[in-house]
């Protein structure tokens, strides 16, 4: 019993247990966008969605969870306060996790009898006798005794120090995320590698860094541990200070004239001179923090390390293979198979990449799609970008704190991933003219997001889909598509290459978006008839909903031999730095959403 | 008003309106959710982070609710019933409410996240805009009142409630109030684009001081703003406690919603605005409430 708290059941615990069963709330992964994407109605099925996993008591996992993200999930996983359920839905096994409590079909029946699941195993099992400690490598933590004095003496037990006998203080070894990283909540696993170096450095002269103990070339000091790179941050700097405070009391007196760690005066000037300068010119310590994999209001799976500057980001990376999949290796199949395979590169547009695989392979085998097929294909492709953009608008409402506004396009999405027929899609189409129409009035909105996520116009030949129509630039890939000529198609073009041409742009979107499914008539994505044993290469390219992504195959007897395939993610992620750098962390994750970055697409 | 019946009128109030927070929050209006989600809280683990500041991480939740509660504690609920009846009254409230900064401030440094640590910073940003937009209109109703007590304030709107009197004080005080208790617009430090930020680290009953502390921020404010604005206990034929009670969860709720229709403010707009036009405003209607004393004299 992993989740269970330990202890024998009272009375209180059994009202607890009522009271908790009622009041759900989930820790999405790989987040609420995904949920959406595969139709699933949280709102109604009575869950709510947590911020962060410290307020979640169900850690609900929806459709495939790659490994690294995984890993990411069982440290959200391990913040969860007991009693804490995982409410598994279409997923197999997560080896860094333990064995779901609760699974449950992928499907909005599946997500309601899995709540109702839940709600059986907190009132069964909340508390048990037979709770156990839920281990994992993600957040494995080594705890080492170490003399303040003298840095070899190194044991896994409070005590003495054999050499001069003081008490040895605590310290967090390699390997463990700690500091700002565990409390923080959300990471992947991967800056574990970096993290917790113990260097050793000159009290009185920073820039004198080295791996191990020994006396400052400058001044003759003995050079005082510290922990790394990942440690520059502020809280745990300060409080390691306060621990290092022993010292003045013992044999180094002379070290007492400066240092904030040894407590003595020092000047706002001496104590911040080595410390790296931003643009306003001041001066704080840098602290890295992770945002994601697993972040509120970022699509899940993409993992982002912030550097920041008090409030201010001073640089922005994206640490990749939280969704690495090892895709690649299966699309070297029969050519049938690839639509199948492709459509599972991202759970956010798998329409898209069906079309896509499609095409090509039609390409390849010299095969016309005839006009209806065509047709028919827009209108599916049309209505996904169209959830696709609500989707993102919901995440966007998260951001900008507009609860409506994340319920409004949820459920919009919702309607519009499970509608039947025409009558569905144009009902869908009236509720997002008004929510558009309520959202351009919404006061405030055009001063929060204008100049946000700015990207400057030498740039713009890089930008794809929606950033790039968002630019100026009417670069679409439907535009010579004789479909589309016929269907009345012109891009939507705003200028401003920042946040709010962009939500203009989405927004205009959604509404040309299910026109156009309207005009198509219907949407299905079917394959034409393809001769077999097929030799040959072929490329296609579609508009998904983040821009152009193109395919070429190249099929040697029916089998796909040689994939090459560019999505607009990997060549919007570099811009992640561009617009996040120098901007304040509320702006640049505004601006990091307005890229509608998918790491699936990134990651594969 | 005798002492118990005071403090059960404010623990009824407390109730009300944490419900109307989960309303506003969630969308749906259930009456028993703040029991509910209240027991639930206090039945859940509590994790605390790795290595916090132990003295501030545990103090802050306290603190805060103190805040709430002192500055509650000098405001009447009808004539004469009040619990502690200060000759500067006013001014007490205000330094109450200066103790919500430093709680937010030690909780978001204590765990050691940067998440918090950015959210109590922010909260710090904030302050600096708001603060004086809480005192500036109250020493425009203390001119008024001729007085610091809180209850002359109520006395001196027997024939125009100050809302009237003086409007541009009462919106630069209403903003300003839901300002102190971070409700949007104005959340930034526990906002959801820093997953919980201060909040986030708390868990179990320290989450629920935490709550607690905030609706009663909420309902504080919300009486001051009808203490000093909306006449207070004043009203026709009801008993003054009932009018004070209905004013106060009325001026709650239009505090819980208003602001969830825009979006959350950028803590440098908050500042621009609070300095650019708020503070001159603030001296306008001082301006204006002393020309219209001496054309009343």
């Amino acid at each position: 019993m992993i989740g269970a708290r330990a202890g024998r059941w009272t009375w209180f615990r059994r009202v607890a247990a009522r009271a908790m069963a009622g009041e759900l709330s989930a820790f999405v992964v790989p987040g609420p966008e995904i949920a959406l994407a595969h139709g699933l109605d949280l709102r109604s099925a009575g869950v709510v969605v947590a911020e962060t996993p410290r307020h979640a008591s169900v850690l609900l996992l929806v459709g495939e969870i790659p490994t690294g993200l995984g890993r990411a999930a069982s440290v959200a996983y391990a913040q969860m306060p007991r009693p804490r359920a995982v409410l598994a839905l279409g997923v197999a096994d997560v080896s860094a996790l333990p064995p779901p409590d609760v699974s449950a079909p992928l499907e909005q029946s599946g997500l309601v009898q899995g709540v109702e699941g839940v709600r059986r195993w907190l009132s069964t099992f909340a508390w048990s006798t037979e709770a156990t400690a839920f281990d994992t490598e993600a957040v494995g933590t080594e705890t080492r005794y170490t003399c303040p004095m003298h840095p070899e003496v190194v044991q896994d037990r409070p005590g003495k120090c054999p050499i001069c006998g003081m008490d040895l203080v605590l310290r967090e070894e390699a390997g463990t995320p700690h500091g700002h990283h565990d409390t923080s909540g959300r990471h992947g696993g991967t800056e574990q590698a970096e993290s917790g170096r113990t260097e050793y450095s000159c009290p009185m002269h920073p820039e004198v860094v080295q791996d191990e103990p020994g006396t400052c070339p400058k001044c003759g000091m003995r050079l005082e541990p510290r922990e790394g790179a990942e440690h520059a941050g502020h809280g745990p700097t300060e409080r390691e200070g306060s621990e290092g405070g022993h010292r003045d009391g013992g044999e180094q007196g002379d070290a007492d004239h400066g240092s904030m760690q040894h407590g003595g005066f020092m000047s706002m000037v001496m104590m911040t001179k080595d410390l790296p300068r931003s643009d306003d010119g001041l001066p704080m310590e840098w602290v890295e923090a992770p945002f994601g994999p697993l972040f509120p209001g970022l699509p899940g799976g993409l993992a982002l390390v912030l550097t920041l500057d008090g409030d201010t980001v001073a640089e922005a990376q994206v640490r990749p293979g939280t969704t690495s999949r090892t895709l690649e290796e299966g699309w070297r199949c029969p050519a049938d198979d690839l639509p199948d395979r492709l459509a599972s590169l991202d759970p956010l547009s798998p329409a898209s990449y069906r079309l896509l695989a499609l095409r090509a392979l039609e390409a390849a085998a010299g095969v016309v799609a005839g006009e209806e097929r065509e047709r028919a294909r827009a209108g599916a492709l049309e209505r996904e970008r169209a959830a696709s953009h609500l989707d993102w608008l919901a995440q966007l409402g998260h951001l900008l704190g507009l609860r409506w506004l994340v319920e409004r396009a949820g459920e919009l999405q919702h309607a519009l991933v499970t509608a039947k027929g025409a009558s569905d899609i144009s009902s869908a189409r009236d509720g997002s003219a008004k929510m558009v129409g309520r959202l351009e009035r919404t006061p405030l909105l055009e001063a929060r997001l204008r100049g946000a996520g700015f990207l400057h116009s030498d740039r713009r030949e890089e930008l794809r889909g929606p950033v790039g129509r968002a630019a100026g630039r009417a670069s679409d890939a439907r535009c010579g598509d004789p479909v589309y000529r016929k269907l009345g198609f012109e891009p939507v073009v705003r200028e401003g290459s920042d946040a709010l041409s962009r939500l203009r742009v989405r927004l205009a979107e959604i509404g040309q978006s299910l026109d156009l499914a309207l005009a198509a008539g219907s949407s299905e994505l079917s394959p034409s008839p393809m001769p077999h044993d097929v030799s040959g290469h072929g490329s296609a390219s579609v508009e998904t909903p983040r821009g152009e992504a193109t395919l070429s195959v190249h099929l040697t007897g029916g089998e796909v031999t040689h994939v090459v395939l560019t999505t607009p993610s990997e060549r919007h992620v570099g811009l992640v730095g561009a617009v996040a750098e120098g901007r304040e962390v509320s702006d640049a994750l505004l601006g990091i959403a307005s890229l509608d970055l998918s790491p699936w697409e990134v990651d594969r | 008003m005798t002492s118990p019946s005071y403090v059960l009128l404010f623990a009824l109030g407390l109730y009300v309106v944490a419900v109307l927070e989960g309303w506003a929050s969630t969308g749906r209006l259930r009456l028993a959710r703040p029991l509910r989600a209240g027991v639930a809280l206090l039945g859940r683990e509590t994790v605390t982070p790795r290595r916090p500041d132990r003295v501030l991480y545990e103090t802050a939740p306290v603190l805060l609710l103190a805040a709430g509660l002192l500055a509650a504690a000098v405001l009447p609920l009808d004539r004469g019933a009040v619990s502690v009846d200060l000759a500067t009254g006013v001014l007490f409230v205000n330094s109450a409410l200066a103790y919500v900064m430093v709680g937010l401030v030690m909780a978001g440094w204590a765990p050691g996240g940067a998440y918090s640590l950015v959210a109590g910073w922010r909260f710090l940003g904030q302050l600096v805009a708001y603060s004086m937009l809480i005192v500036m209109p109250i020493t425009a109703v203390a001119m008024r009142a001729q007085s610091l007590s809180t209850t002359a304030a109520v006395s001196s709107q027997v024939h125009l409630w100050n809302l009237a009197a003086q409007p541009l004080g009462f919106a630069l005080f209403f903003l300003a109030a839901m300002a102190v208790c971070f409700l949007p617009p104005f959340d930034l430090p526990v906002s959801s684009d820093l997953a919980g930020g201060v909040a986030g680290e708390y868990t179990g009953a320290r989450l629920a001081v935490v709550r607690l502390a905030r609706v009663a921020l909420v309902l504080t404010l919300s009486l001051a703003v009808v203490v000093f604005f909306l006449g207070g206990w004043l009203g026709p034929v009801l008993p003054g406690w009932v009018w004070t009670f209905v004013k106060t969860i009325a001026v709650a709720a239009t505090m819980l919603v208003v602001g969830r229709l825009v979006p959350r403010l950028r803590e440098e707009q908050v500042l621009a605005w609070g300095w650019k036009y708020g503070i001159p405003l603030a001296l306008v209607n001082i301006l204006w409430v002393g020309l219209t004393l001496l054309g009343v004299r």
